[in-house]
């Protein structure tokens, strides 16, 4: 560390015995003592070594804020270790000096007491710490008789040169992330049924055909007539999105124009529906609407729902 | 698709006597032709009519055309807020002599011949009113002067208005699920029926305007009999006792059903309601929409015509969702009608 020993100094100040005895050392650590400019940062570190068992009063530290006038103290932490037989109390303070110096000169920063304290089988002890002042140097900015210009704008001197940042790094980390956003939008897009994850239009009378010819294999008589109509009623549910009762077969039509060539068979279909399922003539529904018809119906559905 | 059968031809008078019934009404209240459908069949199926609505939209037109219609005694009262259950059946007054008199009051006074008892803004009532319109309503008898009085043709018509809430008493559950339908009116939306209603002078008297109708196109005396023929007569296939029992479970439960309403969290959304009554009442406003309609077998869109009405005001919503509940519940409706299967 290039630090500089500034201060060490047995802590004499006190005039209390009793902290003669448990206080063993402050000492001062400061980069360095001298070249400071206006608005410069300066590190103070202070080691306190005290007595095993002794803790600092936080509430004894001082408060970050103005010191003098020309010195703002602007933080303060704290970091406590046992460092042999002793407790080491190490204090970081950051100042910063508002000195606009005309020539090098040296000020007194002040020091400052604390408080540390024992919770022993006694009851509690206190002693106090005098963190000792010390020295800085500050040195002026600039000339004192600057050499006379007429535009007082050339006093001014240039800014120091900023170093060249190198934009590949950035640029190369800004691709790869738009190449990964661009990455998810695929399982977005999937999510969201977008684009070429778009559903394709349900072919449900198709469907309907096939499920047609299925349950004429397999069932027969009644029962197969109420099939074939179920599976026909299911088809105009998925055309429409919704349940299709005989009453809605005009805003159908309406909303599915392509269908209107087969209005008259769908209200001969819905009537017979309604006969074989709510009223008492099955038989005769059955005769309205055979069972071929609505194959051919539905054949001719699909035909212009692949048109639509 | 006649298919009243010969045999039924008594109904089928009826059913000629209710469709000129509606002409009727029709002629004192224009573009209402389905509230006047609703009331007519409300009529056939005994039950009891609340109607809601703005101010001014002719609630009390409506129901003064329907009992002029209907004939029979009629009685009507005002809710207020001072009204007591006693004021309903008791008329207390000092009589010439000075001395207390107690008479029968507006529900007693025309004994068992009322026919129509029409309450009106009923939420002004205090509950005490509504807990004996309860009894009224449920068992149509009410116990006054140490007996019993029996109102055998009884029907009750309330309306109240939604806007108000101030000094108004809501309905407690019970006295709604009394009710076959709750019947909202709006103003008539068609251009032509609103003008004539601001423009034809004929509609500014109420008074001369009901008094168009015909009084009596209905026997008030023998609609009980014809209520109940109609419901032995209109039959109900299986899968229509399939159909209601799907959109009964659908209302009850819809998350189960696989409705989705938009921002609503389909597990909470209905707490309770839709009692078994509520579906009994509602199967028989069908039965009476299938006979009205010239048919003796029950059909989905019979069920869904008086749905709204006899269903709405029986579900229960979470209390978050009762705000909403005008918006959420006719949604929710639609969704059940287009989830559930009908054959």
């Amino acid at each position: 560390m290039r630090a500089l020993l500034l201060v060490l100094l047995l802590s004499a100040v006190s005039a209390a015995m009793p902290a003669l005895a448990q206080v063993r050392g402050v000492e001062l650590r400061v980069p360095r003592a001298f070249g400071y400019f206006l608005g410069d940062l300066v590190p103070v570190q202070a080691d306190i070594r005290v007595d095993p068992g002794f803790t600092l009063q936080r509430p004894s530290l001082p408060k970050p804020g103005p010191v003098t006038y020309w010195l703002d103290l602007r933080s303060v932490a704290i970091e406590e270790r046992r460092e042999g037989d002793a407790t080491l109390i190490r204090l970081r303070l950051t100042y910063q000096s508002f000195y606009a110096a005309l020539d090098s000169r040296t000020l007194e920063v002040p020091g400052f007491p604390v408080t540390i304290q024992s919770d022993g089988q006694e009851g509690l002890t206190t002693a106090t710490v005098q963190v000792p002042a010390w020295k800085l140097g500050v040195s002026p900015l600039r000339e004192v008789q600057p050499e006379r210009r007429d535009d007082p704008a050339e006093y001014l001197l240039p800014d120091g040169r900023a170093p060249r940042l190198d934009p590949n790094p950035a640029t190369a980390a800004a691709l790869t992330l738009l190449a990964l956003a661009a990455l998810a939008l695929v399982p977005l897009a999937r999510d969201r049924a977008w684009g070429i994850f778009a559903p394709r239009r349900g072919r449900p009378f198709a469907l309907g055909l096939k499920a047609l010819r299925r349950t004429r294999r397999k069932t027969a008589g009644d029962a197969r007539d109420r099939e074939a109509l179920l599976v026909l009623h299911r088809a105009v549910d998925a055309t429409a999105g919704r349940r299709v009762l005989a009453d809605d077969l005009p805003l159908f039509l309406d909303r599915h124009p392509a269908f209107r060539g087969q209005a008259d068979d769908l209200a001969r279909f819905f009537a017979a529906s309604r006969r074989a399922f709510f009223g008492r003539e099955t038989e005769a529904a059955a005769r309205t609407l055979p069972l071929p018809e609505i194959e051919t119906l539905l054949a001719r559905l699909a035909a212009a729902e692949r048109s639509a | 698709m006649n298919t009243l059968r010969p045999g039924d031809a008594m109904l089928t008078d009826w059913r000629e006597a209710a469709t000129r019934f509606e002409r009727e009404i029709a002629k004192a209240v224009v573009g209402q032709e389905r509230a006047i459908r609703l009331v007519t069949i409300a009529i056939f199926a005994r039950g009891h009519v609340m109607l809601e609505g703005d101010v001014g939209v002719g609630k009390t037109t409506l129901l003064r055309a329907v009992a002029r219609g209907l004939g029979g005694a009629y009685e009507r009262v005002e809710g207020t807020v001072d009204m007591m259950p006693t004021d309903l059946i008791y008329h207390t007054y000092l009589g010439e002599d000075g001395r207390p008199r107690v008479e029968p009051g507006p529900v007693l006074r025309q004994a068992e011949d009322l026919s129509v008892f029409f309450f009106n803004e009923i939420n002004r009532a205090r509950p005490q009113v509504h807990a004996l319109l309860l009894r009224l309503m449920a068992e149509r008898s009410v116990a006054a002067f140490n007996r019993e009085y029996r109102f055998p043709n009884l029907q009750v018509f309330a309306d109240r208005n939604r806007v108000e809430r101030e000094e108004t008493f809501e309905l407690p559950a019970a006295a709604r699920d009394r009710f076959l339908m709750e019947i909202g009116m709006e103003a008539p939306r068609d251009v032509e029926a609103r003008r004539a209603l601001v423009f034809d002078p004929r509609f500014h008297d109420t008074d001369r305007l009901t008094k168009e109708v015909a009084t009596g196109v209905l026997d008030h005396t023998r609609i009980g009999a014809i209520a109940r023929a109609i419901q032995h007569a209109v039959r109900a296939e299986p899968p229509i006792e399939r159909y209601v029992v799907g959109l009964w479970e659908a209302l009850v439960r819809p998350a189960a059903a696989g409705i989705r309403l938009s921002g609503i969290d389909m597990e909470r959304l209905v707490q309770g309601g839709a009692s078994p009554r509520g579906v009994a009442f509602l199967v028989r406003a069908a039965r009476v929409r299938a006979w009205l309609e010239g048919r003796d077998w029950l059909v989905p869109e019979d069920l869904r015509a008086a749905f709204p009405e006899v269903m709405a005001h029986r579900v229960f919503l979470e209390p978050v969702y009762e705000m909403r509940r005008s918006e959420i519940v006719p949604e929710l409706i639609r969704a059940v009608f287009d989830t559930v299967p009908a054959p």
